[in-house]
């Protein structure tokens, strides 16, 4: 056969397949040496694949064990447009389930994406209505969602976790690295219809979960909190407000009610103003509740005793200025204890000025006042105490009765839980514990200091009571209990620097039982509609509280 | 003259035979040998294949499992929370108005000291 073909053309051919066995041959040497890792590489692109495995955010309870804040894996529903056989029918169906209009849903699945979200972390009811539909081209993937089981109770404490997975305000923001945890990889080789090879590679640096908190926030008492403080918004139409109680044997906050509020899972149609918590952010002049630091630093000070009397005229003269009494009320003899009893500004006036100005300065400061508490939420305050070289003569008598100073409210509740502790200024807190992969960790209370001595702290309590028992105060009287505390009302300085015309922060501040203080409770609500009366609002709104607070932590009455 | 018979060769036939027998023998047994060898390696590695498919197998199902794990534990958490909800005070506040029940206006407490004191 092969006797027709010349040898030339013989060998032109045998050259060809000489080459092409040669370049075949470099190239096959090619990809094994020098192209040997782009080729792994490739393939193991196809094989293998990195995951960032989520660590699971921590839980936080309140101090019963009740979950306040947990994460949970919910569903979201993805689209594959191209796999749906019948579009429009496949909108009808989701429609009504997950509450959007059909023609949303039509134009999602018409947009010309090859994949797509149409409802992210679905509540699992619905999750589930839309699984039974079977629909071809439809799924779900878990999506972890941070949920908060008691709605908006103890929204300004706990703050929330945006989209990003990172906490902001109140505990979910001051913790954020604590509950949030370490992510881990894990590296597996996956078969074609992507499930993990058995045989194959597998290495995982597993995650470390987020550490669990426990707050000493009771759910009873915060619920109660809010309730109380819900009602007094309505009732006064005020804008804003807020409540704390705290234990002042330690500083552990067992309530903090904000006003507006939000709720944490829903924060994005949240008012903007509603996010602030306004018991550690924001500062008020806390008018006659001042009076019992004024009267502490001046029996403790030994410059006055209960039982002092000077004449009340209806005002005082200090620094040129004459500073009177509410509604310009004349006394006559008036005793420390009454000025207490009867809210007498002259009176804090002359207890002020038998201290001086830097007495009243050094115990406004021990006090707590002007520094922050350390309270572990974010976004605290420090209020304003101007420095000693800032004050006009007249400074000392208007700061004597709570106007020309600015305060939180926790800075006030801290105050009058050194009074009612016996004289130590706690450092506040919320979180009780963090549980983590190494055990619990418990926090310790901290003392800071003690502005004043424990017979001072003793004296103030009965004076307290007295305003309680015998005073303008006399609404938040609970029968069977000793209830110590103060009225306040207070001007609202404007930007002019002057006071907003019939415009007041009403606010009472008491413990209660007052022969062994079990709570300390702050109401504070800002322009209330009654203007003057407003006191009597926190006053009832702490009546209430109070009640609710003794019963529900079984205190026993500590009068017939 | 007498042609002698030919001399016998030693052994005759019987060695030819035990030669052929002898040469069959290890024919055959190099042929058993082999073919054991080939089993044997067969049997090798259809035992790997059967392995390294039940491996494979198990892990499907290992992964199938921990799939209905992390479910199971989805659920637990979604049943929790649910729990938590309904243990809610505000909840229960809100039901309780509901149903027309309202808060007790006092509680009577009784002291127990001067009880026990008389006795």
């Amino acid at each position: 056969m092969t006797e027709g073909i010349s040898p030339g053309r013989l060998r032109v051919l045998f050259a060809l397949f000489a080459v092409a066995t040669l370049l075949l041959s470099l190239r096959v040497g090619y990809w094994q040496t020098i192209g040997r890792s782009a080729l792994l590489t490739g393939a193991e692109d196809q094989l293998r694949s990195d995951l960032v495995v989520e660590a699971q955010r921590g839980v936080i309870r309140d101090r019963t064990g009740a979950v306040l804040a947990t994460t949970v894996d919910l569903r979201s529903l993805y689209a594959i447009p191209k796999r749906i056989p019948d579009r429009a029918e496949a909108a009808a169906k989701l429609a009504p389930i997950l509450a959007t209009p059909a023609a949303t849903i039509r134009a999602a699945l018409d947009s010309g994406a090859e994949w797509l979200y149409l409802k992210r972390r679905l509540p699992e009811p619905v999750a589930r209505a839309v699984e039974a539909l079977a629909i071809p081209g439809l799924g779900f993937e878990a999506e972890p969602k941070r949920l908060y089981p008691n709605d908006n109770v103890g929204a300004h404490v706990l703050g929330f976790v945006n989209d990003d997975g990172v906490g902001q305000y109140g505990v979910e923001g001051a913790y954020d690295t604590v509950l949030r945890g370490v992510p881990g990889r894990l590296t597996v080789e996956r078969d074609p219809k992507d499930r993990e090879l058995a045989v194959g590679l597998r290495t995982a640096v597993p995650a470390k979960n987020g550490a669990d908190l426990v707050l000493t926030i009771d759910l009873v008492v915060q619920t109660a909190a809010e309730r109380a403080l819900r009602q007094a918004m309505e009732r006064e139409k005020a804008p804003s407000g807020s409540i704390i109680v705290l234990d002042p044997r330690d500083g552990a906050i067992l309530a903090l009610a904000s006003w507006p509020t939000f709720d944490p899972s829903r924060v994005a149609a949240a008012d903007p103003e509603a996010l602030r918590d306004r018991a550690v952010s924001w500062t008020f002049e806390p008018g006659s509740t001042m009076k019992a630091v004024t009267i502490a630093a001046g029996i403790d000070k030994h410059v006055v005793t209960p039982t002092t009397t000077y004449d009340d005229k209806g005002y005082a003269v200090i620094g040129g200025r004459r500073l009177n009494n509410a509604q310009g009320k004349v006394y006559g003899t008036t005793t420390v204890t009454q000025i207490l009893e009867r809210s007498a500004n002259a009176g804090a006036v002359f207890v002020a000025s038998k201290l001086g100005q830097d007495p009243l300065y050094q115990y406004l400061r021990a006090f707590g006042f002007g520094d922050a508490t350390g309270v572990d939420l974010a976004a605290e305050a420090t209020g304003a105490v101007r420095p000693l070289a800032q004050w006009y003569p007249v400074d000392v008598g208007t700061i004597a009765f709570g106007q020309g100073i600015a305060i939180t409210p926790l800075q006030l509740a801290m105050a009058y839980a050194a009074i009612a502790n016996g004289g130590t200024l706690y450092r506040p807190y919320v979180v009780a514990a963090t549980r983590g992969a190494d055990g619990e960790h418990r926090t310790v209370p901290v003392a800071v200091r003690s502005p004043i001595t424990p017979e001072t702290a003793d004296t103030l309590r009965t004076m307290l009571v007295s305003s309680v028992d015998r005073g303008i105060s006399h609404g938040a009287s609970l029968t069977g209990y000793t209830v110590a505390g103060k009225t306040g009302t207070a001007q609202i300085p404007s930007d002019d620097g002057r006071y907003v015309d019939d415009a007041y922060v009403s606010s009472f501040a008491g413990f209660a039982p007052a022969s062994d203080p079990r709570f300390v409770a702050v109401v504070v609500l800002e322009r209330p509609q009654s203007k003057l009366l407003g006191t009597v609002t926190a006053m009832n709104t702490f009546h209430d509280l109070a009640l609710d607070v003794l019963r529900n932590a079984r205190i026993q009455p500590d009068r017939p | 003259m007498r042609r002698p018979f030919p001399a016998r060769p030693r052994g005759g036939h019987a060695t030819l035979r035990r030669r052929q027998g002898a040469g069959t023998t290890w024919e055959v047994r190099t042929f058993l040998i082999v073919s054991a060898a080939i089993c044997a390696l067969f049997l090798l590695v259809v035992l790997y294949l059967s392995q390294a498919t039940a491996v494979a197998t198990r892990g499907y199902e290992t992964q199938r499992l921990e799939q209905v794990r992390d479910e199971l534990r989805r659920q637990n958490a979604l049943l929790a929370v649910e729990s938590a909800r309904l243990d809610s005070p505000a909840r229960i506040e809100t039901e309780a108005r509901r149903l027309g029940l309202v808060r007790a206006a006092a509680v009577q407490v009784v002291q127990a000291e001067p009880i026990a004191a008389k006795r």
